[in-house]
């Protein structure tokens, strides 16, 4: 066997050689594999901040729990929530283990929240009013999410890859269960309609953002090019906002919403949409922490966490105990 | 602080009775007895399962990627396979009988899932 490598005998660089002809051929980089450190702090990045927008993420649907309008609805919807909890679990866990090197773990995951240092997605530190809401939240931004969270099933970290392959099998669940809202307020009473569009009005600004800025010169950073030079995803934001465009665009058309930005339009010579940007300080800002509901939702986090400590603490001693 | 609550679990489940214990995702949890309820409960809800098992992870003893590489075939060992003896169709077409192939064995069984 010719490809038979000692890794303990190889240098750095041979290393990292080794490591792009693994992704390059379509091989899966696992935990515990040697990886080049840019690499690995990308997926903790990436992982942990899709990880705690999963559980930041069930908050403003947890909202509407109590206050579903049917026993049948409630039951969607707190299904739902639970399954973003379990999603958030999983990546969290995937993110445990690439950060484990640098001696970090579940409770800096936490900590790194509360302090601001760990974002969670732009879309949930928006308010959600309504039940119109509810159920824009998983047409839409689920239907946002399975767009990004598709283009990276085929990631060439594995572990990621295969969480993914799961967590977009339950969104398909997720979408379908807010289509089902959408439609009874679609084809409901004018009220209902009223209550649609507003709903769509008031998101449609963070759902373009919900890609990212198109490219670094919009915010000051982007991760994208890494990821692709990675081959972790394979389409740039811009890219994945058009074809969200693709795909939704017609559908929210055919309900006779109206589209919030008036200018839009698809471009056939170009083959792509022309939209107003959204106001990308506002995503800086947003993403920092100062969004509508950002504080709220963190201090609900926070209150949680600290109400359970005692919990961890009489548990984790008892188990503890038993190893000794 | 409550460093015993954050223990590594590896989650195992089956389908169906019949099917092979498949190896799902890992999960913290403070003893064995919570880390099934959280694998049923928070990954278990919609996929059928008859059984799960969870295993501490400092338990298993895993594969080194300088292992795996003992993992790749050589590409000289069709006796090992049936693909080896993919000619016997044709013999036995002669002597006109038809060939016993996996397909066919695995059939004599009767209706079994």
């Amino acid at each position: 066997m010719d490809s038979t490598v000692s890794y303990g005998l190889l240098a750095e660089d041979e290393k990292h050689a080794l490591f792009i002809k693994r992704i390059e051929a379509g091989e899966k980089i696992e935990a515990d594999d040697w990886m080049p450190e840019e690499y690995r702090k990308t997926l903790i990045k990436l992982i942990s901040m899709h990880g705690i927008s999963e559980i930041m993420g069930a908050l403003p649907e947890k909202e509407w729990v109590p206050k579903a309008p049917s026993l049948k609805r409630k039951l969607g919807i707190m299904a739902k929530v639970q399954d973003e909890m379990g999603h958030g679990q999983l990546l969290l866990r995937v993110s445990e283990d690439l950060m484990k090197p640098y001696g970090k773990n579940r409770e800096s995951i936490m900590q790194d929240l509360f302090s601001g240092d760990l974002k969670f997605h732009n879309v949930f530190h928006m308010e959600a009013p309504t039940w119109a809401d509810a159920g824009l939240i998983g047409w839409l931004v689920d239907g946002a999410a399975i767009i990004t969270q598709t283009n990276m099933l085929d990631a060439s970290y594995g572990p990621y890859a295969r969480a993914l392959k799961r967590i977009c099998a339950e969104e398909v669940f997720h979408a379908q269960h807010g289509e089902s809202i959408i439609m009874a307020l679609a084809e409901g009473t004018p009220k209902q309609r009223v209550m649609l569009q507003e709903s769509l009005n008031r998101w449609w600004e963070a759902l373009l953002m919900f890609f990212g800025p198109g490219d670094a010169g919009t915010t000051g950073t982007s991760k994208q090019d890494i990821t692709i030079k990675y081959k972790i995803r394979t389409k740039t934001n811009e890219e994945l906002r058009q074809d969200f465009f693709t795909k939704y665009i017609p559908r929210v058309l055919s309900l006779g919403l109206i589209l919030p930005d008036s200018t839009m339009h698809f471009d056939k010579e170009a083959g792509k949409w022309i939209y107003k940007q959204p106001d990308w300080g506002k995503f800086k800002d947003i993403i920092k922490n100062k969004g509508p509901k950002s504080e709220e939702r963190l201090r609900l986090r926070r209150i949680s966490y600290e109400t359970n400590e005692w919990v961890r603490e009489a548990l984790g001693s008892a188990s503890a105990g038993e190893r000794r | 602080m409550a460093k015993g609550f954050y223990e590594e679990y590896e989650v195992f489940s089956r389908r169906s009775d019949t099917a092979p214990m498949l190896y799902q995702f890992s999960l913290l949890a403070p003893n064995e007895e919570l880390a099934l309820i959280m694998a049923q409960e928070n990954f278990m809800r919609r996929e059928p399962a008859s059984d799960i098992w969870v295993v501490k992870r400092s338990n298993i003893r895993k594969m080194t990627l300088e292992e795996k590489e003992t993992l790749k075939r050589l590409d000289n060992k069709d006796y090992r396979n049936t693909k080896g003896y993919g000619y016997l169709k044709k013999k036995w077409r002669q002597y006109e009988q038809g060939m016993l192939d996996e397909k066919e064995i695995m059939s004599w069984g009767g209706n079994q899932s």
